[in-house]
């Protein structure tokens, strides 16, 4: 075949524009740390991508929302304990009252205690977190009780619906208690102590009949707060599966369009020299002609 | 009897013809990097020897020589490479136009990244999956409402974009069309001169060159075809005649465009001109109207863009779109911005529905979310270009109705559904809203999901792109090949030039010398004969 200084220049140019191409997609590659910077690049990696980055995003909103059953079984627990030593304090009244050494003043006076930790329940059933009324089923704009016993006005909202956070495709947990039941339970028996005390014909005895009252409220409590100690189990199984998710989709992400450095860095400096020598090849062939010798 | 002076001829003839080609080799160094230029050749003819045969010949030993006059200039050129660069060529511009295409909507579309209309999506859908765990939150449904407009505007960027390309890519047909027309002027123009050369018995190389080189240019828009007929009159043998060019289909049919009468005018109708001529704003081509130079119309239909066989304005109109309705607009991006509007509307529709199911913060049902602008319920045209979130939402955000329940402001079911919309399975065109009311939707996508709807997308355009990239690179490797080959017997090779230089320098010489050599024996003749004794 005859080969001519402008096929050889042509060559070149060829050659060394496709040896930078090379250069340019192995430093893309390096610099974004992906395989790949558009579909066309390898399209099964681009369409995994998305898949893998949308599976990456949902546990890590799962992630978040966890956070949030976190927050309503916390404070729920808080409120409960609250409430708890309140009912101690009442137990320990109702002892103390049920003496029949105690006056009706002394009673009278343990009644006006009563009504304040009645008063207490009453914020407590209205504890609201993060602006929510956490206690009053899914209405947590308003809370359980409008105003306090006794007085004008008082009421029961008392919306008993599920508070449901989804931590899983499709699982959901429901992350309130029943609060109605438990606190308007706890007031009705604090009500009937108060009108008990209230009473100048009360015996000990008609008042230490209501202590097993009070322990039927102080149970209720407990259950319900192991109810929360429960969801909390499950929140912290839900978690830890979560992150071993979120450890397997990153992983399924980063082994679908991340490079290996070694081997892109490997295959840059290869090219490197490759290019080196047809820039000297280049500069050597193109130079000399006929021109050059003939005197 | 030879004439004394014979020699002195002979010797002349032999100056004369070796400084022709001398100068033949310096036209070819001169020319050595002009593009299309190739190289030529004096062709050395021997002159009539003497005598010639005739009745009075003298009786004398003959044949003798009477020396060389150069018979022609001659280019060198195999025309069967022209024909094989030519084929290459035109595939090269259908694919590289194509690859090109592509690759600017890959650009677009942005995908896999952190910010294309998948990454707007996944942050709506986390907004929502947000609100669901706080309904009553009014930053987390801030967050749903601006997220919404987001994703909306992420569909109309894309639409907008996409639609900017493909008016660019209208222009480009229309720039296209004016430079082949342009081209084909030229030729016929070459076409002349050359009709007013040969038939004198010459050979017009340099107008042959800029013929090649036009038809060289001409072939990357359309595969053409070309003929020669003879110019007449004493043209040479070797003369190459005028080139009458057609375009080529995949049957073999073919459509003349040049003749040796004159060439056509190409133009497409209606005309792609989205910018000055607003009669065509969507943006098709029906037909490519060739007008012959004697006024008379041939017509590619739509149905038959497929046939053509290959070329850059082929490959340009099946990107901008052609056929015959303007409603029923197929090629790449039409075809993608309908699959736009398509999921923008399959989206926004369920959406909606779902919205519409929920209470908001007043216990009053939902309004739509999403409002759009559309002209044809069952393809969605127009929703990706006019959706955005409803001005009733953007005016209060109380209305995002997040709740299943009225008068549960702590209910965030319906934002949970809300978020499940992407994930909604299709069958056959109808959707079962995720609430489990029972509400059906009908929409433009058949099946699947609105997620993998777009996946699809992004995978179509990622092997479509792929494949474009892949047949030019194999065009190209060709058409370099060809061209290698055609430059090897084409291109001028300074060596060669030089050689030749040398060898046409030394018979120059010689021939001189051949003149001294006679100048000394005429010398001896008349100068120094007859004169013995004096």
């Amino acid at each position: 075949m005859r080969v001519t200084q402008f096929m050889l220049a042509n060559n070149m140019l060829r050659n060394l524009s496709n040896s930078y191409e090379r250069l340019g997609k192995y430093q893309e590659q390096l610099v974004t740390g992906k395989k790949i910077s558009r579909p066309s690049d390898d399209p099964v990696v681009a369409m995994k991508g998305i898949a893998y980055r949308e599976d990456l995003a949902r546990v890590k909103q799962y992630q978040r929302n966890i956070g949030e059953v976190h927050n309503w079984i916390d404070s729920a627990d808080d409120a409960l304990d609250k409430a708890g030593l309140a009912l101690q304090r009442v137990q320990e009244l109702v002892v103390q009252a049920s003496t029949d050494t105690a006056t009706p003043e002394d009673r009278k006076k343990i009644a006006d205690e009563i009504e304040q930790i009645q008063k207490h329940i009453v914020d407590v059933a209205n504890t609201k977190v993060g602006g929510k009324y956490i206690f009053n089923g899914a209405d947590t704009k308003n809370p359980l009780f409008i105003g306090y016993p006794g007085e004008m006005g008082f009421a029961v909202n008392g919306n008993q619906s599920d508070v449901e956070i989804e931590v899983f495709d499709g699982i959901k947990l429901d992350v309130n208690i029943d609060g109605k039941t438990l606190f308007t339970g706890i007031i009705g028996m604090l009500d009937n102590l108060k009108t008990v005390l209230n009473d100048p014909n009360s015996t000990g005895n008609t008042i230490s009949s209501h202590l097993s009252q009070v322990e039927a409220q102080q149970d209720a409590l407990l259950a319900a707060r192991s109810e929360l100690g429960a969801k909390q189990n499950r929140v912290e199984m839900m978690e830890n599966r979560l992150s071993t998710q979120e450890v397997i989709a990153t992983k399924l992400m980063s082994n679908n369009e991340d490079i290996e450095y070694e081997k892109t860095i490997t295959d840059l400096i290869t090219q490197e020299s490759v290019h080196r020598v047809a820039l000297s090849v280049g500069a050597r062939i193109i130079q000399p002609t006929l021109v050059d010798f003939l005197r | 009897m030879l004439s004394t002076f014979h020699g002195l001829e002979v010797a002349k003839r032999g100056m004369f013809t070796q400084q022709a080609a001398l100068y033949v080799t310096a036209h070819n160094i001169a020319n050595a990097n002009t593009p299309g230029y190739s190289r030529q050749r004096v062709n050395f003819v021997e002159t009539e020897p003497f005598p010639p045969a005739s009745m009075n010949r003298p009786q004398i030993p003959g044949q003798m020589g009477t020396g060389v006059e150069a018979g022609s200039i001659q280019r060198i050129r195999d025309s069967f490479l022209d024909y094989q660069y030519r084929n290459e060529a035109s595939k090269l511009g259908y694919w590289s136009a194509r690859s090109e295409a592509i690759a600017k909507m890959e650009d677009i579309m942005n995908e896999p990244s952190e910010f294309g209309l998948s990454k707007a999506m996944t942050q709506f859908w986390e907004s929502l999956q947000d609100l669901s765990a706080n309904p009553e939150n009014e930053g987390a449904r801030a967050v749903v409402r601006q997220r919404g407009v987001a994703v909306a505007e992420s569909f109309n960027y894309l639409y907008t974009s996409l639609s900017q390309i493909r008016d660019d890519l209208g222009q480009e047909i229309k720039t296209g069309l004016l430079e082949v027309n342009s081209i084909l002027k030229q030729i016929s123009e070459l076409n002349d001169q050359i009709k007013a050369v040969e038939p004198n018995g010459y050979l017009p190389n340099d107008l042959y060159d800029k013929r090649d080189a036009l038809v060289d240019e001409l072939s990357k828009y359309f595969q053409v075809k070309v003929e020669t007929v003879p110019s007449g009159g004493n043209a040479l043998d070797i003369a190459e005649g005028i080139y009458e060019i057609s375009l080529v289909n995949q049957d073999g049919s073919t459509i003349k465009i040049v003749t040796k009468d004159g060439y056509s005018k190409l133009s497409v109708d209606p005309p792609v001109d989205p910018v000055n001529d607003p009669t065509n704003p969507d943006g098709y081509v029906s037909k490519i109207q060739i007008e012959d130079a004697l006024g008379n119309i041939t017509t590619i239909r739509d149905s038959e863009f497929g046939n053509l066989a290959s070329g850059r304005i082929k490959s340009l109109i099946e990107s901008y779109g052609y056929g015959s309705d303007p409603n029923n607009v197929k090629g790449y991006y039409p075809e993608m911005l309908a699959d736009l509007d398509k999921m923008a509307y399959s989206f926004a529709t369920m959406f909606n529905a779902q919205h519409r199911e929920g209470y908001d913060l007043n216990n009053s049902n939902g309004v739509d979310f999403f409002e759009m602008n559309v002209s044809d319920n069952t393809t969605g045209k127009g929703a990706a270009a006019s959706i955005k979130v409803s001005d009733v939402i953007m005016s209060d955000l109380g209305k995002i109705a997040a709740s299943s329940n009225s008068g549960e402001s702590g209910n965030g079911n319906n934002a949970l559904y809300l978020s499940m919309i992407k994930d909604v399975q299709i069958t056959n065109g109808s959707a079962a809203l995720p609430s489990g009311s029972g509400t059906t939707v009908s929409v433009p996508i058949t099946s699947g999901t609105v997620q993998t709807f777009y996946q699809g997308l992004v995978g179509k355009i990622g092997v479509d792109g792929q494949q474009a990239e892949r047949m030019k690179t194999n065009a190209e490797t060709l058409a370099t090949s060809v061209d290698n080959k055609r430059q090897s017997v084409s291109s001028v090779s300074l060596d060669e030039e030089m050689t030749n230089m040398i060898k046409f320098q030394h018979a120059y010489n010689a021939a001189a010398r051949i003149i001294t050599a006679i100048d000394e024996m005429l010398d001896k003749i008349i100068n120094n004969m007859g004169i013995a004794g004096r």
